[in-house]
């Protein structure tokens, strides 16, 4: 019969093992792929462990005048941030919407179902639509389809994430503001925007990782000029020819601009902002 | 200062009325409690005053001119949230100030309201000081100074005390009181606790299901309510109420409770009772005490009972004791120990029990 303190031992050691494990399986795969980037082909092939460090991968990827890599980084840079920015905006302004102004049930419920509807269609079934829409409007393989493309994409998620975190914000907040002379624009700008930012921030880095990572419909929505880096990294499987080093190269690249908004984004996404509003 | 009236006031949620049809007017200056159990219509009714709750007919009228239309920030109100709705982002200065700031105020004379809000309810040490680093007490205060420093003709409480301990509750109530003094604006103060009502507010208008059952000054309530349920809502230990069966034989006219105990009801009370008629008899603890016990009052009944239950409170002991099968709670002023299962004589008063009609629950007298 273990006791109470042995029992306690024996739960945190099976917990942080748990935790332990879990890490080595999220990191793993990407440990295995950054050190990929600097193995030459035929380490890569021999699966080695121990190998010489080389640069080529990524001179080749950035510095050679065949790679397009940084013209299609640049592309994921400004679709992904143009659908992040317009996505949280609109999902921000709708679960306000939603939570506060005076909607049917029926109505916010047919919203959100519809949404979570649409985000569970597949993609690509969509796309043939979207081409055509395009083409005849004459934005096709531009960025700006592609921008449209993701919002329309992440909107449903966005909408849901924000819905939550404006669930946070007190009533009263706003019917106190409402008192002390706020118009309706006033009291979203100066009481729920400031309390929903840490909101804003997470849900800004899940959509920009789901943008990043957007392959079907930039796939099929873009041309060389305008691909972004999931086309271009799937690219270099070519029917002759694997290019592993420089797609792990390329693939580790990718992972820069989600893990640098992660560190910014955590600087705000502080819990218990709303602290101290009530009670 | 303003004057509130309340024409014919109706909330409905849909088909369900909240508030069916509600006249009230409240004067310059006055200090006026909702109280009712929750779902009486007292926080509805608030925030129709307030403006955050749209009203569904009848008028609303401050000093004469109609608001329901006008918008809260018009209404020269201020209001104390019960959750406080304190602005988080905010220091305690910028939740002072920000209404304030809104209306385009000079900065100078922000400051100086801001300063003598501060003074008046002991937060000048805590302006820079975010919410959640206040305790709950400092919170409840820099809810009212933001009220306070609008100056407004109209201050509106929803239950701000509820989440406050005992102690600080108590403390509360007397700041509440003397900011009244201060600020001689009209106050219209909701609250389900009947002890607030009676210690602060000028006239208490009792609630339920969106009805008045019954307005009027503290003491009056307490003395002459209207019915069972005012009766039963104001005092505390809550009046008791026990039905039974009027006796009339003669000049004599006694009440037999359901479990057989019998009371006489004084001569010039007994005229309106019928014989056999159903009653319900409503008696205060404080009438029923063991100090009066054989006094030569002819308005006192002396009874022995004996004591299920003592609670002592220090100068004053709240004691259940049955007689004759009933139960009643009863008060014994002093320090004088009562020892549970003691057989002891009480007096009743005979003079302040009241008397309702078991059907309709109105008081007969």
């Amino acid at each position: 019969m273990l006791t109470i303190k042995a029992q306690k031992r024996l739960g945190g050691f099976i917990r942080h093992s748990w935790l332990m494990l879990s890490v080595f399986a999220i990191l793993f795969p990407f440990l295995w792929i950054a050190l990929s980037g600097f193995k030459r082909e035929i380490d890569i092939a021999m699966s080695r462990i121990s190998f010489a460090p080389v640069w080529s991968n990524y001179e080749e990827l950035l510095f050679s005048k065949s790679s397009t890599y940084l013209t299609n980084f640049l592309n994921s840079v400004i679709v992904s941030f143009s659908a992040t920015v317009l996505c949280v905006g609109i999902a921000t302004l709708a679960a306000h919407s939603l939570r506060r102004h005076k909607w049917p049930i029926f109505a916010v419920s047919a919203i959100l179902i519809f949404s979570m509807i649409f985000n569970m269609t597949p993609a690509m079934t969509l796309v043939g639509a979207w081409h055509s829409l395009f083409v005849k409007v004459g934005i096709n393989n531009t960025l700006f389809a592609l921008i449209l493309v993701n919002v329309v994409l992440l909107l449903p998620m966005a909408l849901w994430l924000m819905m939550t975190f404006m669930r946070d914000v007190p009533e009263e907040l706003e019917e106190a503001a409402a008192i002390d002379g706020c118009t309706p624009a006033e009291i979203f700008r100066k009481i729920v925007l400031p309390l929903v930012v840490p909101g804003m921030m997470a849900t800004s880095v899940i959509v920009f990782v789901f943008s990043w990572n957007e392959f079907q419909a930039a796939l099929t929505l873009t041309t060389k000029a305008t691909q972004t880096v999931p086309v271009a990294i799937a690219k270099f499987a070519q029917e002759y020819e694997v290019k592993h080093g420089a797609m792990a190269a390329a693939a580790t690249l990718s992972t820069i601009p989600a893990v640098m908004l992660m560190l910014v984004a955590t600087r705000y996404i502080v819990s218990g902002l709303t602290n101290g509003a009530i009670k | 200062m303003a004057r509130i009236e309340l024409r014919n006031l109706k909330k409905a949620y849909g088909q369900v009325e909240v508030v069916p049809n509600m006249n009230l007017s409240m004067d310059h200056n006055e200090f006026i409690c909702l109280v009712g159990p929750s779902g009486c219509g007292k926080s509805t009714t608030l925030r129709m005053i307030a403006g955050l709750e749209e009203i569904s007919g009848g008028e609303l009228l401050f000093d004469g001119e109609r608001m329901n239309d006008v918008q809260p920030s018009k209404r020269d109100i201020a209001m104390v949230f019960q959750n406080y709705a304190l602005y988080p982002h905010m220091k305690v200065r910028d939740n002072l100030s920000f209404g304030l700031k809104n209306a385009k105020m000079d900065a100078a004379e922000i400051d100086k309201r801001v300063q003598q809000a501060a003074v008046m309810l002991g937060l000048d040490d805590l302006l820079d000081r975010l919410p959640k680093a206040l305790s709950g007490g400092q919170r409840q205060r820099v809810a009212m100074g933001r009220a306070v420093v609008r100056h407004p003709s109209v201050f509106l409480f929803d239950e701000p005390l509820s989440n406050l301990d005992a102690k600080l509750r108590t403390h509360m109530r007397g700041e509440i009181k003397k900011l009244h003094k201060k600020v001689e604006s009209t106050i219209v103060y909701v609250t389900h606790d009947q002890t607030e009502a009676m210690t602060m507010a000028d006239r208490i208008v009792v609630l339920r299901a969106g009805v008045i059952e019954q307005m009027g000054t503290p003491q009056e309530l307490y003395d002459e309510p209207a019915n069972v349920f005012v009766a039963g809502f104001i005092g505390s230990p809550a009046m008791n109420l026990v039905s039974g069966v009027v006796q009339v034989n003669g000049d004599q006219t006694h009440v037999r409770l359901d479990d057989g105990f019998i009371l006489p009801i004084p001569r010039k009370n007994g005229r309106a009772l019928n014989d056999g008629q159903a009653v319900v008899l409503g008696l205060r603890p404080d009438d029923i005490t063991p100090q009066r016990a054989g006094s030569d009052d002819p308005n006192i009944h002396t009874v022995n009972g004996t004591v299920v239950v003592s609670e002592p409170t220090g100068a004053e002991t709240y004691c259940i004791l049955n007689f004759d099968g009933q139960e009643l709670m009863c008060k014994s002023i002093g320090r004088e120990e009562i020892v549970e299962d003691a057989v002891i004589p009480l007096g009743f008063d005979l003079s302040h029990i009241k008397v309702f009609d078991k059907i309709s629950e109105q008081r007969i007298y």
